[in-house]
């Protein structure tokens, strides 16, 4: 299985850009970006609270749909999906 | 209302791309920019060049030296000044043809709906969530468009949002990023104050497909632009009650 996850913004300047990974049979689109953002720590703390639930303001998406990061803990990653994390941008 | 000879003069080259008929849409057009900083600056230049009739600038602050590298509507010699008096003055000498209403105000829930009045479209140049809900609430109640902007080093991103029709800036946003000093280099409001600019003047002449129920997403350290498809939040609570008033400008007689 194999999957696409793209950074944004200030998410790329921390975690890389596309990121291409396989991931297990059953990994849940949270566990997902746990595991490709924990491999930096400022990374994973941009993107995720102490709980490890993703911030309020993150956007998820997976296939170009949003995704409510409050039940991505649920969702199964499938072959061939396509995530976007996004942290909007505040400046003026 | 019809263009005189040296309006026609002034915009030939862009009546040959929207016809005199679009120049006098852009002349019987009010837009209300809220904020004369980063993204401000570009958006009521912009604006000014292409013959809106009415401009409404609304800004609280004061020009600071730190302002300088991005708020291209203010010069050195404007430093302590109001920014809306530097802005008025600038703009004027830009386009002496066109209005420029001027206001010093901080924006918020007592003035928003009197300040931005009758206006056909909403400038959002802000550099706070806060103040943007605000503008985001009053776009919806009145079925103003507003032209989102926001950006961050040299990161930025853009939607239009037209009441009824789009998701509307909660949707898109329910929460607000941390609040901070952020850092920007002046290209990157330069480029999403442009992209404004334009849909505002695509939204008000007629022209081409708006940027709407798509968020773009500008990322200058790679050179890539992207885009997320963004959709209604059918539990938004400040939209999911308002129903169509307009979509696109109506051409008034």
């Amino acid at each position: 299985m194999k999957v696409k996850v793209r950074f944004f913004a200030r998410f790329r300047e921390l975690l890389g850009t596309d990121v291409i990974t396989e991931p297990a049979p059953g990994t849940s689109l949270a566990d997902l970006i746990r595991q490709i953002a924990e491999k930096k720590r400022e990374g994973y703390d941009a993107i995720f609270d102490k709980q490890g639930k993703f911030r309020e303001f993150v956007i998820v998406m997976r296939n170009a749909k949003r995704v409510d990061a409050g039940v991505a803990d649920t969702i199964l990653i499938e072959d061939g999906d396509d995530i976007a994390v996004f942290p909007p941008v505040a400046g003026g | 209302m019809t263009l005189s000879q040296r309006e026609r003069d002034r915009y030939a080259r862009q009546i040959l791309f929207f016809g005199e008929e679009g120049q006098e849409k852009l002349k019987r057009s009010h837009i209300f920019i809220a904020g004369a900083g980063g993204l401000g600056s570009p958006v009521a230049i912009y604006l000014a060049v292409a013959g809106i009739g009415k401009i409404t600038l609304v800004d609280k602050d004061v020009v600071d030296q730190s302002n300088l590298n991005r708020q291209i509507l203010h010069f050195d010699q404007d430093i302590g000044r109001k920014k809306i008096e530097s802005a008025r003055e600038k703009l004027e000498r830009i386009n002496p043809d066109i209005t420029i209403n001027a206001i010093a105000a901080t924006i918020d829930e007592s003035n928003a709906d009197t300040l931005i009045a009758d206006a056909d479209g909403i400038v959002d140049a802000m550099d706070n969530f806060p103040t943007r809900y605000l503008l985001n609430t009053i776009s919806q109640k009145k079925g103003i468009p507003l032209f989102h902007g926001a950006i961050r080093g040299m990161y930025g991103q853009a939607t239009t949002i037209l009441p009824g029709s789009t998701p509307c800036f909660a949707c898109i946003f329910p929460r607000a990023p941390p609040a901070e000093v952020f850092p920007v280099v002046g290209v990157t409001p330069g480029i999403i104050g442009s992209i404004q600019a334009t849909e505002v003047i695509k939204y008000l002449t007629g022209s081409g497909d708006l940027l709407t129920n798509r968020l773009f997403v500008w990322d200058g350290l790679a050179a890539k632009a992207e885009e997320i498809i963004v959709e209604k939040n059918p539990c938004c609570e400040v939209c999911c009650e308002i129903k169509p008033k307009r979509t696109r400008k109506k051409v008034k007689p």
